[in-house]
């Protein structure tokens, strides 16, 4: 085989990932206080400092890792049952997976709006209860958003997450059971049995991709957060919002050094991810290579 | 095998989504060369004879940035003030709908990349945005003296027109509209109207759990605290007052020990606050509040135009006063068009425009009815401002001015240490 | 009879999350057309043509913004599938140096914050002419679609491997017919789910496409985020359905496309 074709074939992601990894420096420097347009040139710790320092740095944390944590283990359970669903019932294609899709096009910020309709005191749940004479009135609904437990937030994350891993581990899974899977049936095998021994693992490499992909983006967005949380304490990233829209453009620093927080927890969660695989090898697995 | 047509059906597909791309651009870049070459922006002088700068902005596009959730507004700005300029001046007007920390971060990064000819022309900005975007270079001016409307229609020593948010404007702005706080209510679910801080709180206990306000610092509810706060500890110290969080929570101590007390009788006791001032109107609209607020006077009107609010819902004042500022219209400091935008503004400071605008959008205007000529008067007079709300006098009546910019974001501060939970 | 059991249960979850999916949907379809719907009613008291009358006026452009949306939108899930599959066959089926580099680029757009990406690829642009451009949009966008693309291409091309190719290869067709006439079609559930993700995530977009547009490349997102967020409800929701009914058509016309394309299959 031609010796020139890799390379041939990685040259766009290479020249996109020079630009990216350009890019998202520059950003960083700014969260060290390196904004010239500003007239800030003094490149300093002081705003990470300040930041880690902060009283309501710790509870922040707190609140974005049990947001990410929580939403996403459940997303990627209900997420693999919803793609054994799929795939077992034969609807690979069709309307059924529009409706999928669907729910993945759907912005943050409208689902926090569905959230708000359905379940504040005032939204339909509470309504349907009030109508069945369960409560009397809307205080009596229990409070399910703006609340520290942040249920609303972790709802709004699973509705549009669990459609995102079934449908990112459809065409592996699906693939999978149509060749090996389909043959361990014709040895006898049960259909339970195959799908734990044989479908699954085999899928493991996409699921667990999406579970990093859910971990990260529910850890570093603010849409939900924002318009669903309590008012304190705020979310990472709704931190950083805020420090974004700050009129007074010398805050800037600020968001962009929690942001870098961020960022740096990201990748220490990836990191981990990286070596948990590699450490990972599945009997039989005849490609385990990362 | 129809499957040999998949690679020349997408190489096909490929380029005409290439070509289309493209054109889209070339679209773009083509309107953007007609604005002529960045040496007439950078040689552009605003003291210019103005009949030369109209001429200067024949045919150009020009882009006002701006805020983009009011229809109503996106509405008079495409069908009223648009075609008024396009006749009058033969200027194209752009409505760019994008928030104000996305418009200075943008030209921010501009001024970093020293990039000369930004996309931005006009931006709708004031308080202590317009602070720092000055401060930092962002802005282009002076130029509000050099433009005709400005000394025919406004009042030249009107504080609000020296001064934004308590700091000197220097020309870099021309007010565009005035606001100013008010609440409002449904006399058919609660009769009570509170005048003051004490009818307020009774007026919370009445109604327990039914009254909240958006959490600080979307800018209604941080206009609402410190209309409680004027209301408490009085106006004129923060005039004058020291930018120190210890100065100012000194200040606004009673408020403080206020707040903390009204919280009980809030909705969810205070222990949070709806995120925006939009979640606070739906509440309300949904019978979950009994009463909000809005930085628009007239909002009460519109909103039962727009089905929104009942019939019987009324707006009304504490006696004290309220709140007030006025936002304005500057021009970037890297924009293309600057003849254009001066023009454009010029336009709409006019008081056919200004007449337009409240009209339409029941926005007070911000020409001085004393430098008006009889005609223009009648119309501002004939103005039918709709239902449950104040007239035009009573609410300047009870105006009260805007603390200065950099006070703000400390009590802002300060509310989230000391009264969210408490 | 555990089988039969084991699909009973999967389907009854299926249709728990379709039923999951559609009711906000519909939620989002009455508030578009309510007018007052306040405690207690279960429905909207009043309904009203206002919030889509106001989105479909002729001055919003959005019809015009929605169509030049969607070509923005195609173009990136398209370069995003062709991309990532290259990629991803070079990652799967060669050995070269810098593979985890390539590795790591396919995931760092989503471990980044959107924020420190956006402001300083932003200069960059501005530097390098590309801000303010419908290209530059496009390549930002890519991206943040392309770790979708390669890894959902990297795991398909993974499982189904090289081997047939090889045999074909041997047998003599052309490397170029090989890849085409064998892997191609196998790889295309992997493009096509490539393709829509990318798509999805691209129309979507709204603070990069606002920084690195300017404004001056207008989306359909742009239009409808003010509106959720701060905005009147009913026109946000409005918005929210033309921005979903439309890509919904764009994805069922995609598929009978391509169902045409490999009817030969």
């Amino acid at each position: 085989m031609n010796k020139k074709i890799p390379f041939i074939l990685i040259m766009p992601i290479v020249l996109l990932g020079v630009l990216f990894m350009y890019g998202v420096i520059n950003g960083i420097v700014q969260g060290f206080g390196y904004i010239p347009a500003f007239n800030l040139r003094h490149i300093t710790l002081d705003y990470y400092i300040e930041i880690l320092n902060s009283d309501t740095f710790l509870d922040s944390l707190k609140i974005s890792l049990q947001i990410s944590v929580t939403s996403s283990i459940i997303s990627v359970l209900l997420g693999t049952m919803l793609t054994a669903a799929l795939v077992y019932t034969g609807h690979t294609e069709g309307k059924v997976i529009q409706v999928i899709k669907l729910a993945i096009l759907i912005p943050h910020t409208i689902v926090a709006l569905f959230s708000i309709s359905m379940l504040s005191q005032n939204g339909l749940i509470a309504r349907l209860f009030y109508q069945l004479g369960l409560i009397n009135g809307q205080g009596d609904f229990p409070l399910l958003l703006y609340t520290k437990n942040n249920l609303g937030i972790i709802l709004g994350y699973i509705w549009k997450e669990v459609p995102f891993v079934a449908y990112f581990s459809l065409a592996l899974m699906s693939s999978i059971n149509n060749t090996l899977g389909e043959a361990s049936e014709n040895l006898g095998a049960s259909k339970l049995k195959t799908f734990f021994h044989i479908t699954l693992p085999l899928s493991m490499p996409a699921i667990r991709k999406a579970f990093l992909i859910i971990l990260t983006f529910s850890f570093g967005a603010y849409d939900l957060p924002f318009l669903l949380g309590a008012t304190v304490p705020k979310a990472l990233p709704v931190q950083s919002h805020i420090e974004y829209i700050h009129p007074d453009l010398r805050h800037r620093p600020y968001a962009m050094a929690i942001n870098g927080l961020i960022l740096i927890i990201t990748w220490t969660i990836a990191g981990i991810y990286y070596l948990i695989t590699k450490k990972k090898k599945i009997k039989g697995d005849i490609h385990e290579r990362y | 095998m129809k499957v040999k047509r998949l690679p020349s059906i997408l190489a096909i597909v490929m380029v005409l989504f290439f070509v289309t791309g493209c054109s889209v651009e070339k679209g773009i870049t083509d309107s953007s060369k007609d604005n002529g070459f960045s040496t007439i922006s950078q040689e552009f002088d605003p003291k210019a004879d103005f009949d030369a700068i109209i001429e200067q902005a024949k045919r150009k596009t020009v882009r006002f940035y701006g805020w983009g959730g009011d229809e109503n507004r996106n509405k008079w700005l495409n069908l009223t003030v648009a075609p008024a300029l396009k006749e009058k001046y033969d200027i194209t007007l752009e409505i760019v709908g994008m928030d104000i920390d996305n418009i200075l971060a943008k030209l921010a990064g501009e001024k970093q990349a020293n990039s000369k000819q930004g996309t931005i022309d006009m931006i709708w900005i004031n308080g202590e945005n317009f602070y720092s975007a000055k401060e930092n270079e962002l802005l282009f001016g002076p130029f509000a003296e050099q433009l005709p409307n400005f000394n025919k229609h406004i009042d030249g020593e009107d504080k609000e027109v020296k001064n934004d948010f308590g700091f000197p404007i220097e020309g870099y702005e021309v007010p565009y509209g005035k606001a100013q706080m008010v609440f409002i209510n449904d006399s058919a679910i609660t009769s009570e109207t509170p005048r003051n801080t004490e009818e307020f709180m009774e007026y919370c206990k009445k109604y327990d759990g039914k009254v909240t306000y958006p959490a600080l610092p979307d800018f209604t509810g941080s206009a609402f605290v410190r209309t409680l706060i004027y209301d408490i500890v009085g106006h004129e110290q923060f005039l004058n007052m020291e930018a120190d969080k210890k100065v100012v929570k000194e200040a606004i101590e009673p408020a403080l020990e206020y707040l903390r007390e009204l919280n009980k009788y809030l909705w969810n006791q205070g222990k949070t606050f709806p995120a925006t001032s939009g979640e606070v109107d739906n509440m309300f609209q949904d019978s979950e509040l009994v009463m909000t607020m809005s930085y628009e006077p007239y909002a009460a009107a519109i909103g039962i135009e727009k089905d929104k609010y009942t019939h019987t819902t009324r707006t009304f004042l504490f006696d004290k006063g309220t709140v007030g500022n006025t936002n304005y219209i500057a021009i970037a400091n890297n924009s293309s068009n600057k003849a254009a935008a001066m023009v454009a503004i010029n336009e709409i400071i006019s008081a056919e425009i200004q007449a337009a605008q409240f009209e339409e959008l029941r926005t007070l205007p911000v020409v001085s009815y004393d430098k008006l000529r009889a005609e223009e008067k009648a119309r501002f007079d004939n103005v039918d401002i709709g239902e449950g709300v104040i007239s035009q006098d009573q609410l300047l009546n009870k105006r009260l001015p805007e603390m200065p910019a950099n006070i703000i974001p400390i009590i802002e501060d300060i509310w989230l240490e000391e009264v969210v939970g408490k | 009879m555990k089988d039969i059991n084991s699909n009973k249960l999967l389907k009854l979850f299926l249709y728990l999350v379709l039923f999951a999916i559609l009711t906000p949907m519909i939620i989002l379809l009455l508030l578009a057309f309510a007018s007052r719907w306040p405690w207690p009613s279960l429905l909207p008291d009043t309904y009203s043509l206002r919030a889509i009358k106001e989105v479909l006026a002729p001055h919003t452009k959005v019809v015009s913004t929605l169509f030049s949306s969607i070509i923005l939108s195609l173009s990136v899930a398209i370069l995003s599938a062709i991309v990532g599959t290259m990629t991803a066959r070079a990652l799967v089926l060669y050995e070269f140096k810098g593979k985890g580099f390539i590795d790591f680029l396919g995931l760092a757009p989503n471990i980044v914050p959107g924020a420190i990406f956006a402001m300083g690829i932003h200069v960059v642009f501005i530097k390098i002419s590309l801000a303010d451009t419908v290209l530059g949009v496009i390549i930002v966008h890519l991206m943040y679609t392309l770790p979708y693309s390669i890894n959902i291409m990297r795991d398909l091309t993974k499982s189904i491997g090289d081997q047939m190719e090889m045999q074909a290869y041997v047998l003599g067709a052309s490397p170029l017919k090989a890849f085409m006439y064998i892997t191609l079609p196998l790889l295309t559930p992997g493009i096509m789910a490539s393709v829509s993700m990318a798509y999805i995530t691209s129309f979507s977009q709204y603070f990069i496409t606002l920084l690195i547009g300017g404004g001056k490349v207008k989306t359909i997102s742009l239009l409808m985020v003010p509106f959720i967020t701060k905005g009147d409800r009913n026109i946000g929701s409005a918005y929210a359905l033309v921005f979903a009914i439309s890509t919904l058509l764009v994805f069922i016309i995609i598929d009978k496309i391509i169902k045409k394309i490999t009817i030969s299959k």
